[in-house]
């Protein structure tokens, strides 16, 4: 495991993404667990009609339901808290890639070394992707056996779906802040950047369905292109994973560039 | 052929205010060993990590084996090996696998070397870094820049905290890389060290490099304080024009001063007293550069 950038990066994380795969697995099976109880108790889901709109689009999304297999997955799970913790897992990653060991002091050893300073983000960047794409097989796995174990009626390739949408979300604020580490070598400000962007983006998407001077802005946030398609019902959106995807492609650019052309450590 | 194995050329870095360097001009020989010689601040650190290209140049430029230290870094690279001035190793790590992970970026190292070096260097591998003393960590920074065997050793401040015995070990190490052609560039603040591993020295103060002296010169005037106590106070005239000394002061029994190269005039005159006691302190960087370079404002020798 310590044959290449990437390698040694997996390697480090190796305890870290036990804990968040057993985590997630335990959520999936509470959540499971919970649903039909849930969905046999229809006033739950009268009540949720009945809150006010905004509060509860902004945790539950446009169309909050606990009645159906999929609506109760979206508002428990897929709306708020799988693209918090993922987002907060790749951003973790992210900020530590160059920035964490510039940092710590290791990045002179390192890149002493006949290595490219690409080669470096790029490896760096495929293992987070990597580690994000073990958190995404862990809840889709954690869903889909607790689900059958409780009798849901899930669809389990649209499940991947949402699940992959996830993924994708998570790499691209991962890929956020590798680019702002890289950058300005600051740990902290790249946490911070990823901060101000996901909580924005998260509440313009959400909001912008019941706030009316909200809507024209909705396309500017990542996360309409995570979940705006509602991928648990519909399968993936491929144009709004391919624009998950360029913009990721795009903040890895930025990171191999501004990392190429400044001087680290200092 | 060309023997130069670094150069640089007004080789500048300022970083607005802060410290930095400016127009130093260094040429150094293939198989030597070069000593950077500079107290804390210097510039040093800032030079050495300018020829490595982990900060750029603001003016001026820097090649190594003849290629440009920015443009063709992945090859320059390829042949040093480097310590940093403040190493940090992985601290979850042991030093045999930072040693490993460090050696597989470099296309692998023979385990052998590795384990000779460590050896040598009395280094415990098998330890977590995050469990290691300062010294037992850089003689780790030290296999990882040996390890290789590479062409040119850049080692920043190499025997900081090393103990004696290790220090000792470390110059050996140097003495066999000069013996096999490779050349050595090392910084320190330490004089005697210089002296002691070094073909020559440039002197580098508040950013500027003020001397380039071969280490015989350097030792040919070397600089001591004394101070020779006598058992009963004796006549300041005694002394007065004895070769090489400076500052002189008599106080009683006791004289003190500064002697340049030989001790033998001073040793001589004052065996005409009864002595009893002969101090004498290596003198600081900073007084040598007043007594050599008049504080500094002098060009490059």
């Amino acid at each position: 495991m310590l044959r290449s950038v990437f390698l040694k990066t997996l390697r480090d994380q190796r305890r870290a993404v036990l804990w968040w795969v057993i985590s997630l697995l335990a959520l999936a099976a509470y959540l499971a667990v919970l649903y039909p109880s849930i969905a046999k108790t229809p006033s739950y889901n009268q009540m949720l009609q009945a809150w006010p709109k905004g509060i509860v689009a902004s945790v539950m999304g446009e169309f909050p339901d606990y009645s159906t297999p999929e609506g109760y997955m979206n508002s428990t799970t897929f709306f708020m808290m799988a693209p918090l913790l993922f987002i907060a897992f790749a951003a973790g990653l992210g900020a530590n890639a160059i920035a964490g060991e510039e940092e710590h002091g290791t990045l002179d050893l390192l890149l002493a070394n006949p290595l490219p300073r690409w080669r470096v983000v790029l490896d760096k960047f495929v293992a987070l992707l990597v580690l994000t794409l073990i958190l995404g097989i862990a809840l889709w796995l954690g869903l889909a056996v607790g689900g059958a174990a409780v009798g849901m009626d899930l669809d389990l390739g649209r499940l991947a779906a949402v699940t992959l949408s996830v993924v994708l979300l998570g790499a691209a604020f991962g890929a956020l802040a590798i680019a702002v580490g890289s950058a300005t070598g600051k740990r902290g400000l790249s946490t911070a950047v990823v901060s101000v962007v996901g909580i924005v983006a998260y509440f313009i998407n959400s909001l912008a369905p019941v706030v009316e001077g909200l809507q024209p802005y909705r396309k500017l946030s990542l996360l309409y292109y995570y979940i705006g398609a509602d991928p648990l019902r519909n399968g993936l959106n491929l144009g709004h994973a391919a624009v998950l995807a360029g913009v990721t492609l795009v903040l890895v650019l930025v990171a191999i560039l501004a990392f190429q052309h400044r001087d680290v450590g200092v | 052929m060309n023997d130069t194995v670094i150069r640089t050329e007004d080789l500048t870095k300022s970083y607005g205010r802060r410290r930095g360097v400016v127009g130093v001009n260094l040429e150094i020989r293939r198989g030597e060993v070069f000593g950077y010689l500079g107290p804390n601040g210097a510039g040093k650190t800032t030079t050495v990590r300018t020829l490595l290209d982990f900060i750029r140049p603001t003016g001026g430029q820097a090649s190594i084996f003849g290629l440009d230290s920015h443009r063709d870094g992945l090859a320059i690279r390829q042949r040093v090996g480097y310590l940093p001035g403040e190493l940090v190793l992985y601290e979850n790590m042991t030093g045999a696998e930072v040693l490993r992970y460090l050696g597989h970026l470099r296309g692998g190292v023979a385990e052998s070397r590795v384990a000779d070096l460590a050896a040598r260097l009395d280094s415990d591998l098998s330890r977590p870094v995050k469990t290691l003393s300062h010294g037992n960590r850089q003689k780790i920074g030290l296999i990882a820049a040996f390890m290789h065997q590479p062409e040119l050793l850049v080692l920043d401040e190499p025997t900081l905290g090393l103990d004696p015995l290790v220090q000792q070990a470390f110059y050996r190490l140097i003495a066999e890389a000069k013996a096999e052609g490779r050349t050595v560039f090392l910084s320190s603040h330490i004089l005697p060290e210089v002296e002691r591993v070094c073909d020559r020295v440039g002197i580098i103060r508040e950013g500027k490099l003020i001397a380039v002296e071969d280490v015989a010169a350097l030792k040919s005037r070397a600089l001591r304080r004394l101070e020779i106590h006598f058992a009963r106070p004796v006549p300041p005239g005694a002394f007065a024009g004895v070769a090489g000394v400076r500052d002189l002061t008599v106080e009683d029994s006791i004289l003190r001063c500064t002697v340049m190269g030989s001790l033998d005039a001073l040793v001589k005159a004052a065996a005409q007293f009864e002595v009893l006691n002969l101090v004498s302190h290596e003198p600081s960087l900073e007084e040598i550069f007043l007594a050599y370079y008049g504080g500094g404002d002098s060009h490059a020798a």
